[in-house]
């Protein structure tokens, strides 16, 4: 079956004065499916929001995407569209959802008339229609009282709820793609839950497809159909969330499990990654994760590992892992 | 028994509403609504709640950084209440603090040698010839480089200025620092490093720590004991291991049941609260959990009349119906 | 950045006039040719020609260069004290005096400058120079305690202020360690622009007789004295109206340029 989305060959230059641009993303390539959940992790500097904008074009106007990249839905080419061809995608096939509501809600306007603008951005609707609509959505986002809290400010709603307001805005325009960078980081443990759990719903109910933008690993875990391991720009490892939660192949994916504080098992001593993620600029030749790695050989330093398969439906860029050398 | 180093009774915290000349005067946010709890030298006390729960108010009163509406906070058998102002800022050397903002916890037109040895000059424990040498030995204590002391906080990343914090508290000699969710604005991987530091330091020093979070994974690692809190009260309070492995309050279930935990072949009842938590300035009377508890003995009394912590096992729970499943 | 190298050229040319003019020209009170020597055009003996007094023009304007730029800074220095001491204040201060503080100044905004200036200047007659600078100074604290102030709100909220009273710093320390260094930037940039402010008043106060009393040359002075002349001998304007304007463009390009490198790229 065709994947809904195509990401080929994704890279993302800065020009800088005087010297050579800056490549946040370098040779991102992935898929996802109709109804699917993949999950984009990494932590700071990796490059995955800047991978999330780019699907809608909603990068910075000084960015370029390299020649070779290619980014398809549907079957059409979406790197290639003028700006106002794109805008029609933007909202009614592809949805966004950010990490901070409070930042993306306008203060002084109330919530049913934002995601009012939402519904009639894309069709032309007559006001009593639009105001069903945006209390059918809020209440499909599981918001109580939709018919009062549809004249709410967003100051008057908790955090959960404008997130829940922000994906119902989303979608206004019956997507098929949700892109939602880090939707819950700003949120209280519980809440976060509840969102997650709204997306899934939605997922199965709408068919939607969701690539899901996170540094968590922790709320990837049973949610996840695929996970995409990001680092320096690059994706490192990608398998379907069981395998890679069973046996992690790439070191730094292992890095990351380790460092991360359980709820169960014996508690002992968390083992960090050696030395701190180094900025865009700094990235190291051949493997970009090589100085931090506790198993690099000499191989690493030179060439970079490209994504090979260590396993059923898993890849993951590394020499060692891969247990080849070209 | 020896007297505990941190000793807390019925400490209220209670903030006015506002408003009330052009627009009615809201009811006072009841942040913290009666804690009490005991900190031996040495020990770790874990406080975890969500957003309004009024855990970080508890670490600033502890302080007396703000002074508690009621209760009593003692240090070292001292009532902080009755110290003069001089008194209290002698006192502050042996109780610090770490704060949550890597960003906002350093003055950025301070070198960082200035930062870390303001409490030092403050307390007079260090003669001026002998300051770069303490300040470079603090630096090295944390994992920085001497050399840093001459740069300015933007020079460094966020974990290490939560380091840089890290010394500048530890630079006094105290015995017990409040740790006000020091890693929560961390990158998962620099997490680990300053966890550790943490523990490194409590063993080499013997500090006593209360340490504020939401992350329930992180208190487990680094508590010897939990206070699990929920809108101004604690709602149970014991043994991390075991009130986090397996809890008694219903909030505190789930809490952990909400936790992400990178392990999908847990496969545990995941359980989904409903609602959203009310507001401090309007707690509900009887047990704050109530509106939202979906412990199947719940009942009208849970409504009206609020559960006093009592002993369980080896924890203490403020629950009606704990002790039935 | 060009607003900066234009500020400081200005800045350098007026030092010039205002240190350097004087020594090498004549003296601006001598009346050495009354009858024709009067209202003589620019020539190479009087740079900027004579005034109706046969003065030198050059001369006074470099005199009256002295004073304008004195004023000034005695002025906006009296000022920014007297705003960083009621302002800090203000955003330190415990409930009540913090309340009293804020009334003070929300008074002193409310008066009018000048007014308050007209009034004092008349009932203390003629000044000497810097005494007159200071009273200049005095009215111009409100705006500058205004925004030392708020500064001092929102600065006090701080984490790292915070910090500092965790380790045990009194709110002395407090106040004038972490909280006033913090609001010093702001408060050079309202400075800089008040320079240009003190200048404009004092030429205008000289201009009504209230300031810089004649015979001292001073540039509102000159001013006053070329309205009779000014189609016939219109250096009398010119000389110090470019002046005035060079002076005035040179604190506010040097303003600019202060906020421009010390907010926000720090902030």
């Amino acid at each position: 079956m065709t994947p809904l989305l195509e990401v080929r060959d994704l890279r993302i230059s800065f020009p800088r004065d005087g010297t050579t641009p800056l490549v946040p993303v370098d040779d991102v390539s992935f898929e996802v499916h109709r109804g699917e959940l993949v999950a984009l992790v990494g932590e700071s500097g990796c490059g995955k929001s800047l991978t999330g904008l780019a699907i809608p074009r909603l990068l910075p106007d000084n960015a370029s995407l390299g020649s070779s990249t290619r980014i398809t839905m549907d079957g059409t080419e979406l790197v290639t569209l003028s700006e106002s061809a794109m805008r029609p995608w933007r909202g009614r096939r592809i949805a966004m959802v950010f990490q901070d509501p409070m930042a993306s809600l306008n203060p002084v306007m109330r919530v049913g008339a934002q995601i009012g603008e939402a519904i009639t951005a894309h069709q032309s609707v007559p006001a009593p229609e639009v105001r069903r609509r945006a209390i059918a959505l809020l209440a499909e986002v599981g918001i109580a009282d939709p018919a009062e809290r549809v004249d709410a400010y967003p100051h008057q709603l908790s955090g959960g709820m404008r997130q829940r307001v922000m994906i119902a805005m989303a979608l206004a325009g019956e997507p098929s793609l949700l892109i939602a960078d880090e939707p819950t980081t700003a949120l209280d443990v519980t809440v976060q839950a509840q969102i997650l759990e709204l997306l899934d719903r939605l997922r199965r109910e709408r068919g939607l497809a969701v690539l899901l933008i996170t540094h968590d690993l922790g709320i990837v875990a049973g949610r996840a159909d695929r996970v995409l391991v990001m680092y320096g720009g690059r994706i490192v490892e990608a398998a379907e969330t069981t395998p890679l939660f069973a046996a992690p192949a790439h070191p730094y994916t292992r890095g990351l499990f380790a460092s991360i504080p359980r709820l169960t098992g014996d508690g002992g001593r968390l083992v960090p990654i050696a030395g701190t993620v180094p900025p865009p600029d700094q990235w190291p030749e051949g493997c970009r994760f090589h100085p931090r790695c506790p198993v690099a050989i000499a191989q690493c330093a030179a060439e970079r590992p490209p994504l090979a398969p260590v396993g059923d439906h898993h890849l993951a860029a590394c020499w060692v892992a891969a247990g080849r050398t070209p | 028994m020896t007297t505990p180093l941190v000793e807390v009774q019925d400490l209220v915290k209670h903030y006015p509403g506002g408003g009330g000349f052009f627009s009615a005067a809201r009811p006072p946010v009841q942040a913290v609504d009666g804690i009490s709890f005991a900190i031996a030298s040495g020990e770790t006390l874990g406080l975890v709640g969500e957003s309004g729960s009024g855990k970080s108010t508890v670490g600033r009163a502890v302080l007396r950084l703000e002074p508690p509406t009621s209760g009593t906070v003692r240090f070292e058998g001292a009532d902080l209440s009755r110290l003069g102002a001089a008194e209290l800022r002698a006192m502050r050397q042996r109780m610090q603090i770490v704060f949550q903002d890597p960003f906002g916890s350093l003055n950025p037109r301070r070198t960082i040698g200035d930062s870390i040895a303001e409490g030092m000059i403050i307390h007079r424990l260090v003669p001026p010839a002998a300051m770069a040498g303490r300040v470079a030995d603090l630096l090295a204590e944390v994992g920085l480089d001497r050399s840093y002391a001459d740069r300015y906080p933007h020079e460094f990343s966020g974990g290490q200025r939560q380091r840089i914090g890290i010394a500048r508290a530890l630079a006094v000699e105290p015995r017990f620092i409040v740790c006000d969710e020091p890693v929560s604005a961390l990158d998962v991987s620099v997490q680990a490093q300053v966890i550790n530091l943490l523990l490194d330091l409590r063993e080499r020093r013997g500090l006593a720590y209360l340490f504020i979070a939401h992350d329930l994974a992180v208190v487990r690692q680094v508590a010897h004991r939990v206070a699990v809190m929920y809108l101004g009260t604690i709602v149970e309070i014991g043994p991390s291991r075991t009130v986090i492995g397996a809890p008694r309050h219903p909030y505190t279930q789930a809490l952990v049941s909400a936790v992400p935990d990178p392990d999908p072949a847990m496969g545990r009842q995941r359980i989904v609260l409903e609602g959203e938590p009310p507001s401090p300035s309007a707690p509900p009377p009887g047990c704050p959990f109530a509106p939202r508890c979906f412990h199947p003995r719940r009942d009208a009394r849970c409504a009206t009349e609020r559960p006093a912590l009592r002993l369980l096992g080896d924890r203490e729970v403020a629950c009606h119906y704990a002790d039935s499943a | 950045m060009k607003s900066a190298a234009a500020g400081l050229g200005l800045l350098a040319a007026l030092l010039l006039l205002a240190l350097l003019g004087p020594l090498v020209a004549m003296d601006p009170n001598l009346q050495p040719a009354l009858g024709d020597g009067t209202l003589a055009a620019p020539s190479i003996a009087h740079w900027l020609g004579t005034d109706q007094w046969s003065r030198d023009v050059f001369a006074r304007l470099a005199h009256g260069a002295r004073a304008s730029l004195l004023v000034a800074v005695v002025a906006v220095s009296v000022a920014a004290l007297l705003g960083v001491i009621i302002g800090l204040a203000a955003g330190v201060a415990g409930p009540w005096m913090a309340g009293v503080l804020r009334r003070v100044i929300d008074v002193g905004l409310a008066l009018p400058r000048v007014v308050v200036l007209l009034v004092l200047l008349a009932a203390l007659g003629t000044l000497p120079l810097p005494l007159f600078a200071v009273v200049l100074g005095v009215t111009g604290w409100p705006s500058l305690a205004r925004l030392v102030r708020g500064e001092a709100l929102r600065l006090r909220h701080a984490p790292f202020v915070a910090a500092a009273r965790a380790l045990g710093a009194s709110p002395v320390r407090v106040a004038f360690r972490e909280i006033l260094p913090g609001a010093l930037p702001p408060l050079l940039v309202a400075a800089a622009f008040g320079t240009a402010d003190a200048m404009l008043l004092e030429a205008g106060l000289s201009f009504l007789g209230l300031g810089i009393r004649p015979p001292s040359p001073s540039w509102g002075g000159m001013l006053l004295e070329a309205r009779d002349y000014l189609g016939t001998a219109p250096w009398l304007l010119l000389a110090p109206g470019i002046a005035l304007v060079l002076a005035t463009a040179t604190a506010t390009l040097l303003g600019d340029a202060l906020r421009r490198s010390l907010t926000p790229d720090q902030r």
